[in-house]
This record gives C-alpha cells, structure tokens and sequence, in this order.
C-alpha cells in the first residue's frame, strides 16, 4: 500500500468548540458545538453569510451527534443528559429523550443505526486518595432509535467517557477514567464478555494535586471485530500538565485480555488525544487530539503494523474525526483558543482534508 | 470507637483555655497569666473561657480555585462552562450547581467576588496570599498564620499556635513555599507545625526507659542552660531552638489529637472520604482544643490548566460538602462565632477554556468565601462582568482581604509589628480598609 497523506482543502469557523461531528445524507456536515448548538454546516464557498445554521440546541454542550440513514434521522447527546432526535430536513427538534442525570459524555450510533449508546458519570471522590465513587445510575445506555425506548442499561464506573460499537453490531464497549473498558455482547442479551483494565491512560497527581485524570476519551473496533482499539493520553503525574503520551493502544480479548499492540514512543509525542477514526478501506486509521510536545497531533497509523504512516500539526486542537464513505475525504473537528471572551468571537473549526493514497 | 470528652485537652490544665487572650478579657493589666493557673482547673469555668478564644481555620485551595465553578458562575455565556447556577438560601445570590450544600447556608457565608491582585504566577501568588503583601526584601514578611499565632496563640501552649495540615507531600510551587520561611520576621517559633498524610509527629512519646521525673529533669536542666546560652549571647538562633524545644516538648502531650483514628467513624464518614476532607475534620477537633490557626491544605489540586471540568466534578463538590459540615459543626458546638473559616486560594482562573479543556491563571476577578466569627453571614460584595473577566464593582486586593480578616478577628489591621532594627512594618501596609461590607 502506498503510504496515505492528507492535503488540506478547507478550514471552517463555527461558534464555539466542536465536539462532535457526522456526515448526513449526501455528506451533508452536523457539528455538535460547546455552546450547545447543533449546526448543519456548508463546505461550500459561501460569499455572504455564515457557513452554518444552527437546527437544534440543547441546555448545555452538545457532546454528541450522529446520523441514522436507516431512519432518516440525527440524533444528539448533550452535557444536559438528553437525547434529542432532529429532522435534518425540517431543521427541528421531534423528540427529546432523557437519558441520564449527569453528563453524556459520548453518544455512538450502531452501524445498523438502529441503536444508540450513551456514556455517563460523574468523578465524585470515593476514597483518601480520591477514587471515582461507584455510579448513582447505569453509566452506559443503549436507546432504540425508532421508539427512543431504552434498550440495555449497562453498570460501570464512572466517569465513563468513552463507547463503541463493533463493526457487527453485536458488541458494544465502553472504556472510563480509571483505563477499565468493558465489552458487552448484545447478541446475548448484554452479557459481559471481557473487561480491559489499563492504567496506562490515567494519572493520578503525585507532583501536584491527588486526583485521577485522563482515561480512555475514544474507543474503536477493528476492522474484523477482533480486536480493540483504545486511545486517548498516557499516565502522567502533574495532573496540570497534560503532558502524557499521545497513545493509542489495541487490545484482544478471545484467549483472554492481551495488549497486542501500541503507538511507538519514536513515532508519538505529548498530549491527549480525542478521536480515533477508520478509513472505510480499513488499512489505516487516523487518531487526533492536543499537540502538548511533538510535531503532530493529528496522525495516520497503519493498522496491521501499527507504524506512523502519515502526521500533521492541524493547529487546533481535535475532538472529533471521520472519513467519508468514499474514503477520499477527512473531516477533523474541534476548536481554536477562545481567547478573550466576546460574543463575535467564533473558535470552533472543521477543516477538511482530502486523502490521497 | 467512644465519642471524645468535648473536654479533652493535652493533660495539663494550662491547656484548659488561652490565659493570654482571657486575661486581655479580664484586665488590661500586665499580670501574669501564670499565676492564674490555679483558677483554669475547673472544667466548666475552663470551657466558658475557652469560647472567648478566637480561631481560625483556613482552607487553602492551592492551585487557584475557579471562580465559575463555585462562587460566581456564569451560565449560558462563552465562558461559564458545563456547570449550571443555582439559587441559595440568600435572595438572588447564586453559585455554582456544584454547591448546593452552600447554597443552602449561604445566608451563613460570605462571599467576594471581587478580588483583584496582581501575582499571576503561583509563587508570586502564594507568597501574596499567604503574606498579604508583596515581597520587600530584605525583609521577610510573616505569613497570615504566623502572625495570626502570635497574634491568638499563647507561646507556652502545648498545642501548636499555627499547625499546617497537608497530606500531599507535594506541590509543585507550593512545595518550594512549604520549605520556605512561613514566620519570617516574627521568629521560627511562629511556622507552622506540619502534619497529615504522610507527616506524622515522630517519636512524640517518652521513652518506657525513663521515667517522668528524670524527664522532668532533664528538661529542667536542658531548659536553664539553653536560656542562659540564649540570654547571655542575646542570640535569636537559640531562642527560636528554644521555642522549638517547648513545642516538642508540648507535641509530646497533645499528638495524640492528631490521630484521625481517634475521631468517630460517622464523623469521618461525613467530612467525605477524601484526603482533603479528613484533614478538615482534623482541623476541627484541633480547634475544639484550642488551636488557634489550623490550616488545611492538600498540595495544589486547583490549578486545572487541563480538564477544567472533569476535575472540578470532583474536587468542588468535595470542598463543598466540607465547608458545609465544617459550618454545621462549628455552629452546634457554639464555636462558629469565635472561629473565621476562610476558603481561598493565590487567585482564580481565566474565563476562557484553552487547548487542554482547561483554565489557566487568573488574578483580575476572582472569588473567596469566609464564614464565621467576625463576619456577616448572607453578605455578598463585588461583582464581576458578564464574562467574569472584569471586576465591575467594589475591586479588593490582598491587603483589604488581610485587613478583613484581621479585622474579624478582633485583631488591629494597622497596628506596628515591633521589631527593633527595622523598618516600621504593619499588619496591613498602605492603611488598606478592611472589607466593612462582609464584617459583622
């Protein structure tokens, strides 16, 4: 395989932060903003006006939004702890779910886009050196999209931050503060059928203040549904420097729970990353996040031997990533520095990347 | 585990009460408080006199605690993040949905929003907190607790005058200040007494292999030619280790009040399980005998340059449920009017989120809280901008918070340290006014 790049082919603003994004009908672009507008946004050359409009809005960030093509329909997950189902077409709100007391953190959509999964929980101090208390409420949530029912409620401790499902869509994992990713299969009424317990994306302040921070911030299965991919920032013990590895780990779970693989020192440098996203090809994957140290924070990993095959310093930090169905296009999203507060200010970017390979 | 006799103290009926401050009560006269002795046996009339005794507990939130996550958010903006507002107990005041313990005392606490200082890196910071002035060299300014000790404290209590409770052995920056000159100009015999976490008093108990006349003796002996050496050579090196001779000394009786162990179960249990919170509690029942300055303190977990958020989820409901219950205990023991609890760190933190989902340094508006003796409950004084990036009402520095709580503490802000050979120095400099608006 030739070794893939990323060109740089547009840079869009939008209000505020971006922590999520999905590609709709005809790759129509949704962003899921900090101030909790969720926006449907243009990559067109626009000469007047703004790129984007918003269509639904929600109390607090929108932490989530995801496109069921099966039924016609976004649906997005905030830090107010609701799901709202959104018609693209008509621009407005049709149902609002309640989905938890406390934050969700990440909202995905099963690949059938019949099923949607929600993560919660909130750090509250739960021992002298401030382990997470146990959850006041299931941490992870599955909804039907038809019906907005609840389909599996799953425990966990919280704070859980991260989910996926698996390709399938038999298995769902969800990973959590403490480097605990646990799977549940589905296809057998929600059964726990592995547990992967890390401690390699946490780190509890030695240098400064005693608290847990990091965790697992994205998950993904492989392309065959083997194996486990967990990514987010390594251990470091000055909970205010945010100076761990930018780390990606894969995990397998048939013979019991095994690291299989892990980003290179040489090929990494500092900072948390957010978002970990496969090609539709499923040769490689992109993970994106922080540059903290290092000369990258957005980079193309190879998925068989796991090596860098492409990076680059997107400027911003990155939340949230996809590639279109095609496989020629990259979208990454987050946000610039907000700087100084003011109302005209607008520190939330989408650039996109055409990918040539 | 039995409940401790509210009466407890370190053995010796010195301890009963403060002599010092009962007999400013009493006469305005220069008698000896020893002479007095005798009278403090009575446990009843040592407990009247006790009350009189005025504390104080700081709560020193290292790091720079933000001000929209606690006592001054700012919902639906750019800059107010995730948390909500919530309604308290006082009209129209609100705080952060991450308070609702305080929010339903507020009209027992006061806050301000509307600090204004200039230090804006943590050393700078600490040292103008904890001092109440900028550096001058090269004279070294006692901290607030040092001087609160000398000021409170009697020098012949067994019970340390200023004990520092921190069981983070840590702390970056406040690490270098922890191994720094706390009394400066007052002498080392007002530095604090670190304990907690991993410092516990050492070998506080007499050896089974003397007895307790021959260590009575032995201390006698020790003390007579060490006041002599210190008096003949007019040596202050030799009286500051004379002074820390007396607290070890004084140590040896009271350490058993440092042993969380000893506290009930369902009073641990209440102050939360965290580090934090244990010490808070230690700090109570160390107030309860009669220290006069406890801070409490936990390395320095408020600096959140990243995740902002998620560790606020945590550290402020912590501090919330502690200032809560500190409160609530201090009132039903009837000590809450002769005790100042102050919640503050170096400064705030900055209203925009950066690249690391966190805040940074903020000193141009930030907020504090007190509650207690010498203060008024349910007052809230200054304001902050939409944004909170500007003080728009009623700005105060370090030297109107030191004047306050000197003030609260029935303490003269503009009175002379007495130091021959130096520059006239003050409590507060610059004649600052104390914050009239919060005291009672």
């Amino acid at each position: 395989m030739n070794s893939p790049s990323l060109k740089k082919a547009k840079e869009i603003k939008l209000p505020s932060h971006v922590l999520d994004l999905t590609l709709g009908k005809d790759n129509q672009i949704y962003a899921a903003c900090l101030d909790g507008g969720i926006y449907e946004v243009s990559a067109k050359l626009k000469l007047l006006g703004e790129a984007y409009k918003e269509i639904a809005r929600h109390d607090n960030y929108a932490s989530g939004v995801n496109w069921s093509a099966a039924r016609n329909t976004l649906i997005s997950g905030s830090y107010d702890g609701d799901l709202k189902w959104i018609d693209p077409a008509e621009k407005k709100e049709t149902k609002t779910v309640k989905a938890h007391n406390f934050w969700s953190w990440q909202s995905r959509l099963s690949p059938g886009g019949s099923l949607l999964a929600t993560t919660t929980g909130q750090y509250l101090c739960g021992g002298y050196k401030y382990e997470p208390a146990p959850e006041t409420e299931p941490s992870v949530k599955v909804f039907d999209i038809e019906t907005g029912e609840l389909r599996h409620s799953f425990p966990h401790t919280p704070p859980v931050q991260s989910v996926a499902f698996s390709n399938n869509g038999k298995l769902l994992a969800a990973g959590n503060l403490t480097g605990e990713v646990i799977l549940w299969d589905l296809s057998q009424n929600g059964k726990e059928i592995a547990r992967i317990k890390t401690p390699d994306f946490t780190g509890w302040g030695i240098i400064k203040g005693h608290y847990y921070t990091g965790g697992v911030f994205a998950l993904h299965f492989a392309p065959d549904d083997q194996s486990l991919y967990l990514a987010g920032m390594g251990s470091t013990t000055d909970p205010a420097a945010g100076n761990g590895k930018q780390l990606w780990q894969k995990f397998t779970w048939k013979d019991g729970v095994k690291k299989e693989a892990a980003a290179a020192d040489s090929e990494i440098g500092e900072g948390l990353m957010e978002t970990l996203a496969f090609h539709p090809g499923g040769k490689f994957f992109i993970m994106a996040g922080r540059i903290f140290k290092g000369d990258w924070n957005a980079a193309l990993f190879d998925h068989e031997s796991g090596s860098k095959l492409h990076h680059q310093n997107v400027g911003f930090r990155i939340s949230a990533s996809t590639f279109t169905p095609d496989g020629k296009t990259l979208y990454l999203a987050g946000g610039a520095n907000q700087g100084r507060p003011s109302e005209e200010k607008k520190w939330g970017r989408i650039v996109i990347y055409e990918v040539i390979s | 585990m039995p409940k401790p006799d509210p009466s407890q103290n370190c053995g010796s009926p010195d301890h009963n009460i403060h002599r010092r401050k009962f007999l400013q009560g009493l006469s305005a006269g220069t008698i000896s408080s020893m002479s007095f002795a005798g009278l403090f046996g009575a446990p009843a009339f040592a407990q009247i006199a006790k009350k009189k005794q005025k504390h104080c507990i700081l709560l020193w939130l290292c790091g720079g605690p933000s001000q929209f996550e606690t006592w001054d958010p700012k919902p639906g903006t750019t800059t107010g993040g995730p948390f909500k507002s919530i309604s308290t107990k006082v009209p129209g005041t609100h705080f952060s949905e991450l308070m609702p313990k305080c929010a339903s005392i507020a009209d027992k606490l006061a806050v301000i929003r509307s600090m204004k200082t200039t230090a804006k890196e943590h050393t700078e910071g600490i040292n103008l907190l904890q001092r109440g002035h900028a550096p001058r060299p090269p004279f070294t300014r006692p901290t607030l607790g040092s001087v609160l000790a000398q000021q409170l404290g009697q020098l012949e209590s067994k019970i340390p005058n200023f004990i520092l409770l921190d069981p983070c052995p840590e702390g970056n920056e406040f690490k270098g200040f922890k191994a720094g000159n706390w009394a400066g100009w007052l002498g080392a015999e007002y530095s604090p007494v670190r304990v907690g976490g991993e410092f516990k008093i050492p070998d506080a108990h007499r050896l089974d292999s003397i007895t307790e006349d021959d260590h009575e003796a032995r201390e006698a002996l020790r003390k007579f030619f060490s006041k002599k050496y210190e008096n003949d050579r007019r040596s202050a090196a030799a009286g500051s280790w004379n002074a820390t001779f007396e607290r070890v000394n004084g140590l040896m009786s009271c350490a058993h009040l440092f042993d969380l162990e000893r506290i009930p179960r369902a009073d641990r249990d209440r102050y939360g399980s965290g580090a934090f919170g244990q010490h808070a509690l230690l700090a109570r029942t160390l107030v309860e005998e009669g220290a006069p300055f406890v801070m409490v303190a936990n390395g320095m977990p408020w600096d959140s340059h990243v995740f902002n958020h998620e560790i606020y989820q945590m550290v402020v409901p912590d501090l919330d449920n502690i200032i809560f219950q500190l409160t609530k205990d201090l009132e039903d023991r009837g000590m809450l009017e002769d005790t100042l609890v102050i919640a503050m760190g170096e400064f705030g933190r900055s209203p925009w989120i950066n690249q690391a989902r966190g805040r940074d340094h903020f000193p141009d508006a930030w907020s504090l809280a007190m509650t207690g003796g010498g203060v008024q409950g349910g007052a809230l004084v200054g304001a902050t901008d939409k944004y909170g990036a500007e003080v728009t009402d009623n700005p105060f520095n370090e030297e109107n918070l030191f004047a306050t709580i000197f003030s609260a503490l029935g303490i003269d802000p503009h009175a002379e340290f007495n130091i021959p050979g130096f520059p006239t120095f003050h409590h507060v400099e610059n004649k600052a006014d104390p914050i009239k608006q919060i005291l009672s």
